[in-house]
């Protein structure tokens, strides 16, 4: 009789390699994986693919686990590349890093570990897997052997999941750690995948985490998180887009008054509420006073940015938001629930109908592209993506 | 910690960084520059570089200072940029560079820039000759073969291809046909382990490098014969004869040549103690195909593990501060297999489970004892965890 087998990704962050070292511990059958997603440099920036590989495999041999790579760059190319830089030009602002879990992490990767004879995937987010209950909404974990009985204190052989170990409607809870919850970036997997994935250190907070790396001197525990588009961060997206889309100059005019206060690069580099890199005329006392700028509205047709001073301005605020490509995690119905627009974004109460959020007061108008995420007291309800 | 991956890196020697010493904090003078100090340094400077030329039986005048092997390398090959660039009919410039297929990637990378084609190398590692002779056409300007392989240690008979190449030229000659034909090498690796000597080689560029003789990184040089022609890669000041503007590093300079001095004195006792070395490793290792059998460097042993991953072993070794590498750094760290074990026909697994060891000064011989015995135990335990998994 084999153990349980544990698939887990590990991309050489602390996160990833501390579950790694926390599901070897928990006596499941751990393989390490680092998904190969992206290797190219681009001018100014190299990317660390190969330094990453390295850290995890360092922590793979150390835990004594086997470690495979595992190449998806074509398809992270195609499914998530290509759907980013399409909603660039069509103005939006995508987020890579959803698609990426939705096509690749927990699609791909779950399926080959299915194919290889995994029971389990892992991945080290901030995020918990439970039964989806409203009435409790207590978290429920895979059992877990720990040497002789599993966690649920009942005995069994190693490796033995029940069937009824495997929840029928699983649900997406927020992280212990609000601070760091990944939910955000989660709402859109499969249920089938969720119910078949572990995430080892959901219950714990990232100080938590750094210190159980440094105790176990796992290697890497200093290194940065690893990041969506690897190495692309917010300020490489302008950088990492113009690899693949032209710049073509354009007029910065203010909204109020239509005149033409600088000149832009092209209007799919620019996101609604964005204040830095707007190259406008110096004129003092006009553009200079000190205040700054916001994009408040992009004319992709005409190429045309508007920006305001005023932070009243209409365009920057809202009550409503209509959600495109919904994606609901639950069957049952609800009409209010609390929304982030960003990860790590306060939770704001809303109203919603199935398309299109209300909210009580105004909001900042989040950027075209981005997902609002809807959640109850603890649990991922699902999302869209603002229109 | 037991370094053993000398063909990497050395450290600087005691007295190499004494010597360099003075030039950062005191005789830190321009060399250019018209005072009295500045001239003595201008003269060590020299006197420096004539120390490291004389190590390769040549003159100062024909170094040119860069800052290491890579750089004289991507130098080397702009002698094919001096003549008249000619272009086929079809308007593509003709095929005019050979390196040898496990070139490292400074003149890979370049030689291909220039529509380089490969010499194949035979099992041994060693260049297949007549496959040299086949591609050695008319248009050939420049052939770039290193004098010794930097994974696997591998020495190249030089002075048969110089003659090859001597009697080509001749030939040429005799048919009324004027195209160059340079012979250039990389000596990165070789340079404390064999004497060099650059006319008796018959060689018209030759790349040096500080950073693999235990002098400091970010120095090398490369030697121009008369027959060469090079196009500067920097301008600016017109120093190194005008081939590489740029303040002479002089603390480098002299620290290289300290480097050198000291190497060139202990060649010989150096190449017997790490000959005697490598026989003990050999015999106390176990379970082990060993990849490089001849025609190597002293220092080199390229091992194989069948079944095994070696970068297992690497981080497995690291915990016990032992280092060792796969190959050629740079390759390492770009995740890619390496193309001179695929060269000399190792198949992929025997690839994944090569580990180069590159012996130096920082070792002795029970420090060759206690690896053999942290491999042997390494080895076992990996090869257990492999059992148990079945």
């Amino acid at each position: 009789m084999s153990k349980t087998k544990v698939f887990v990704g590990m991309s050489g962050g602390v996160d990833s390699s501390v579950s790694a070292m926390l599901l070897k511990e928990q006596g499941y059958d751990v393989v390490g994986v680092y998904m190969k997603n992206w290797s190219q440099d681009l001018p100014g920036m190299k990317c660390p693919w190969a330094e990453d590989l390295a850290d995890a495999k360092r922590v793979a041999v150390r835990l004594g686990i086997d470690f495979e790579v595992w190449d998806f760059e074509n398809e992270y190319r195609e499914k998530v590349v290509e759907y980013m830089l399409r909603e660039f030009k069509a103005g939006n602002t995508p987020n890579p890093d959803i698609m990426c879990n939705q096509e690749i992490k927990f699609k791909l990767f779950y399926e080959r570990a299915m194919k290889q004879g995994a029971d389990f995937i892992a991945t080290g987010h901030y995020a918990r897997v439970g039964e989806s209950n409203p009435s409790t909404l207590e978290p429920t974990r895979p059992p877990v052997f720990t040497g002789g009985s599993f966690s649920d204190g009942e005995l069994r052989r190693p490796g033995h999941v029940r069937e009824s170990d495997r929840l029928d409607s699983p649900a997406l809870l927020r992280a212990v750690d609000e601070n760091k919850d990944q939910t955000y970036f989660l709402y859109r997997i499969s249920n089938e995948a969720l119910v078949h994935t572990i995430f080892p250190i959901g219950e714990m907070t990232k100080p938590e985490v750094k210190k159980l790396a440094e105790e176990n001197s796992l290697h890497n525990a200093y290194k940065r998180e690893s990041m969506g588009v690897c190495f692309v961060g917010e300020v490489g997206m302008k950088d990492f887009l113009k690899e693949y889309i032209d710049i073509q100059p354009g007029e910065i005019r203010e909204i109020e008054s239509g005149e033409i206060l600088g000149y832009h690069e092209g209007t799919v580099f620019y996101t609604i509420g964005q204040r830095h890199g707007l190259y406008l005329n110096g004129e003092k006392g006009k553009v200079n006073d000190g205040l700054p700028y916001y994009i408040v509205k992009k004319d992709m047709k005409n190429n045309i940015i508007y920006v305001s001073k005023d932070l009243n301005n209409e365009n920057l605020w809202v009550n409503e938001l209509e959600l495109r490509d919904v994606f609901l995690r639950t069957n049952s119905a609800f009409d209010s629930c609390l929304v982030r627009m960003r990860h790590r974004a306060p939770l704001i109460p809303a109203r919603f109908d199935g398309k299109k959020l209300t909210f009580a007061n105004e909001i900042k108008r989040p950027a075209s592209g981005q997902s609002a995420v809807l959640y109850n007291e603890k649990e991922c309800l699902g999302g869209g993506i603002i229109a | 910690m037991i370094y053993l991956d000398h063909a990497a890196a050395t450290p600087v020697s005691k007295k190499v960084l004494e010597a360099m010493e003075p030039y950062f904090l005191h005789d830190f003078f321009n060399p250019s520059a018209a005072y009295l100090p500045a001239k003595k340094v201008n003269a060590n400077y020299e006197a420096a570089k004539g120390t490291i030329a004389h190590a390769i039986g040549a003159k100062a005048s024909d170094l040119i200072i860069t800052a290491g092997a890579t750089e004289a390398n991507n130098l080397a090959f702009t002698s094919i940029d001096c003549v008249d660039s000619r272009q086929s009919l079809s308007g593509q410039s003709i095929k005019s560079v050979l390196y040898l297929e496990t070139e490292h990637d400074s003149v890979r990378r370049v030689a291909e820039q220039y529509g380089g084609e490969a010499i194949r190398v035979l099992p041994n590692g060693l260049i297949d000759l007549n496959d040299f002779k086949d591609k050695l056409t008319d248009d050939v300007e420049l052939v770039s073969v290193a004098l010794a392989n930097n994974e696997l240690g591998t020495i190249q008979p030089l002075a048969e291809i110089a003659a090859i190449i001597r009697e080509a030229k001749l030939d040429r000659l005799k048919r009324g046909i004027k195209t160059q034909l340079l012979l250039h090498s990389d000596a990165s690796q070789a340079l404390n382990l064999l004497d060099i000597n650059v006319a008796r080689l018959g060689i018209d560029l030759l790349t040096i490098n500080s950073a693999k003789v235990y002098g400091p990184k970010g120095v090398g040089a490369l030697y121009v014969s008369h027959e060469a022609r090079l196009k500067p890669l920097t301008l600016g000041g017109g120093q190194e004869n005008g081939f590489r503007s740029g303040t002479e590093n002089v603390p480098g300079v002299i620290g290289f040549a300290k480097a050198l001095e000291i190497a060139k004195k202990h060649l010989t006792s150096n190449r017997k103690k790490y000959t005697t070395w490598r026989k003990i490793l050999l015999a106390e290792l176990q379970g082990y195909e060993l990849v490089n059998k001849k025609h190597m460097l002293d220092n080199f042993i390229v091992l194989c593990y069948n079944g095994i991953d070696a970068e297992r072993l690497i981080f497995l070794l690291e915990e016990k501060q032992v280092y060792v590498s796969t190959g050629a750094a740079c390759a390492a760290s770009k995740g890619v297999r390496s193309h001179v074990l695929k060269a000399i026909g190792l198949t992929d697994e025997q690839i994944a489970g090569s580990l180069r060891i590159s012996l130096g000064e920082t070792n002795d011989e029970s420090q060759i004892h206690e690896v053999a015995r942290i491999m042997n135990e390494v080895v076992a335990t990996e090869r257990k965890r492999l059992e148990n998994n079945e």
